[in-house]
């Protein structure tokens, strides 16, 4: 592990500069911010600017905090999504395509630190960013719609900070073992498409990755069924290890696809 | 004459097609090899093979007399288009190659001003790399191939995209560090060769055709001659016809082969005098680099 500071401090570097450090936050900090808001203010918002016949009625449900936040997380859940695995897709591939990481490969770093920086930066942006996003959206919960258990919402950032982890590992491995545009496909196809699937069918299992965002909501409620949800995360913790080794190999087995 | 690195039937197939077929040569310690051959002759495979970027299909490398696995400890490499993090700077980036290099990152930073001002670089060390030229990116891929004091210097095509002033001092900063360093570098062209190297390994497609010192390929190549020059055509015509050594005719020009030193020049101005052919000028000649290059890559295998 002895270059991981030196590689760190370049991913570091890297995404300070291409001002990543940014506009990630800004994405989650406004997603997080805005549902509050427009749920609060519809009705006065319709008023103003919906044209409506005097005497208009709507019966708008009365929403809970819990509620709120969750609608927050299901909007991380597809654009959220979408941003982490299209920004992050190139994270090693593009350094292989554009020749950059030759400097890298022909130096005596270990693999294991190369792929930990970038885990690391990764891991600080996304969960930063989420936690950012998720905090304002809890200050205005709680303005606006009342207060949201502590212990709860710790709970529940916490599961859904494994399904971040599980997003970040899915991003980095496909990104050590393919090109930027495969990546890029099958780090979406493996987060969106696969958890579309999971709540189509996903009524016949209750044991899966793609549950931990649905079981963080049920941590938010508390009303969870602790076994299976073990059980998810104990498998997602597993797989999250697995594709990080993989990422490490797959970053070493395709140092001779660098271009020179 | 101490062996750095001996690689020996070193082999690098891709499906059928092998890129470098068996190659065995040495390199002394503190010396200079160029890898000569055309392009797609197996250079840039060789020394991706050396730097550890590729896996050869088989044959060994062996350096100071170990069959090495990791021998990136001890290398500095320079790929033939060094590209880099655009958003570092000049001395971000060599400070960096030096502490993954394991230099002391206490004299980290230390080690990649004094190699920036070595390659001359030291007023654009703050700059972004993205705004180098390209004569700027070869120094400071130079300059970090070089910041750890590696003992094995490998470099591809160092020389070739600059122009020749930049080449200039590129060679310059070479020969400098050939004495404390072994250095093997690919080129296309011998007249960069022919200033610092002390052993030439020409490939042709993946082949080791042959090696020897700039000396011995002069020797063995220069195939020496008389350019006798005549007013015209016909003039050149006749002396070819009354020569007594056999020579050929290039419109005015006719040539005579010397062999093992013979004829001496004044045989060959005798028979000029007494055939009474109007002459204009009578030369020695040799093959020129280029000449020796092509006679190499084209010899029959």
């Amino acid at each position: 592990m002895s270059n991981f500071s030196v590689l760190f401090q370049k991913e570091w570097r890297e995404n300070v500069r291409n001002f990543k450090i940014l506009w990630i936050p800004l994405v989650f900090l406004l997603f997080g911010i805005s549902d509050p808001l427009t749920n609060y203010y519809l009705p006065q918002i319709l008023n103003a600017v919906g044209n409506m016949p005097e005497g208009t009625v709507f019966p708008f449900p009365e929403l809970t905090p819990e509620q709120i936040v969750m609608t927050t997380v299901s909007q991380y859940q597809f654009i959220g999504m979408l941003v982490i695995t299209l920004g992050f897709a190139g994270i090693i591939s593009r350094e292989r395509k554009n020749g950059t990481s030759t400097f890298l490969y022909v130096r005596p770093i270990s693999y294991m630190s190369y792929v930990y920086s970038k885990f690391s930066v990764m891991c600080i942006l996304v969960i930063g960013s989420v936690i950012l996003g998720l905090l304002a959206n809890l200050y205005y919960t709680n303005v606006l719609f009342g207060a949201v258990g502590a212990g709860a919402f710790v709970g529940f950032l916490g599961t859904y900070i494994v399904w971040l982890l599980f997003v970040v590992s899915i991003v980095l491995f496909s990104s050590a073992a393919f090109s930027t545009a495969i990546a890029s496909i099958v780090s979406l196809a493996l987060v969106l498409f696969v958890q579309f699937i999971d709540a189509l069918l996903g009524a016949y299992w209750t044991i899966s990755p793609w549950k931990i965002p649905m079981y963080a909501g049920y941590v938010l409620n508390g009303s969870v069924d602790k076994t299976p949800f073990i059980w998810s995360l104990i498998i997602t913790l597993l797989a999250i290890v697995i594709l990080i080794l993989g990422a490490v190999y797959f970053a070493k087995r395709n140092i001779s696809k660098t271009k020179i | 004459m101490k062996t750095l690195l001996h690689m020996q039937g070193l082999t690098k197939q891709y499906g059928k097609e092998k890129a470098v077929d068996s190659l065995t040569f040495s390199l002394i310690k503190n010396t200079s090899t160029a890898l000569i051959g055309p392009n797609g002759a197996g250079k840039t495979t060789t020394l991706s093979m050396l730097a550890g970027l590729l896996k050869q299909t088989s044959g060994t490398i062996v350096f100071d007399g170990e069959i090495t696995e990791d021998i990136r400890k001890v290398i500095g490499f320079l790929p033939q288009y060094p590209k880099f993090y655009s958003w570092l700077t000049a001395l971000e980036f060599t400070e960096m190659a030096a502490k993954l290099s394991g230099v002391d990152p206490k004299i980290a930073k230390q080690e990649a001003e004094k190699t920036l001002e070595f390659v001359g670089l030291t007023d654009a060390k703050n700059k972004k790399t993205g705004t180098f030229s390209g004569g700027m990116k070869q120094r400071l891929g130079l300059a970090q191939a070089i910041v750890h004091k590696p003992a094995l210097l490998l470099l591809d095509e160092p020389v070739s995209a600059l122009d020749p002033l930049g080449r200039r001092e590129i060679m310059n900063l070479l020969k400098e560090l050939q004495v404390t360093t072994t250095i093997l570098y690919s080129t296309h062209i011998l007249n960069d060769a022919e200033e610092m190297t002390d052993q030439l390994v020409f490939l042709r497609k993946g082949k080791l055709v042959e090696q020897g010192s700039m000396q011995e390929f002069r020797e063995k190549y220069a195939n020496p001659m008389y350019k006798i020059y005549f007013t015209s055509t016909e003039e050149a015509a006749k002396f070819v016809e009354i020569s007594p050594w056999p020579a050929r005719q290039e419109d005015s020009i006719a040539f005579i082969h010397i062999d093992e030193k013979k004829p001496v020049m004044n045989e060959v101005l005798r028979i000029l005098a007494d055939s009474n052919s109007s002459l204009l000028k009578v030369e020695r000649a040799t093959a020129s680099l280029e000449e020796i290059f092509l006679q190499v890559v084209n010899k029959d295998e």
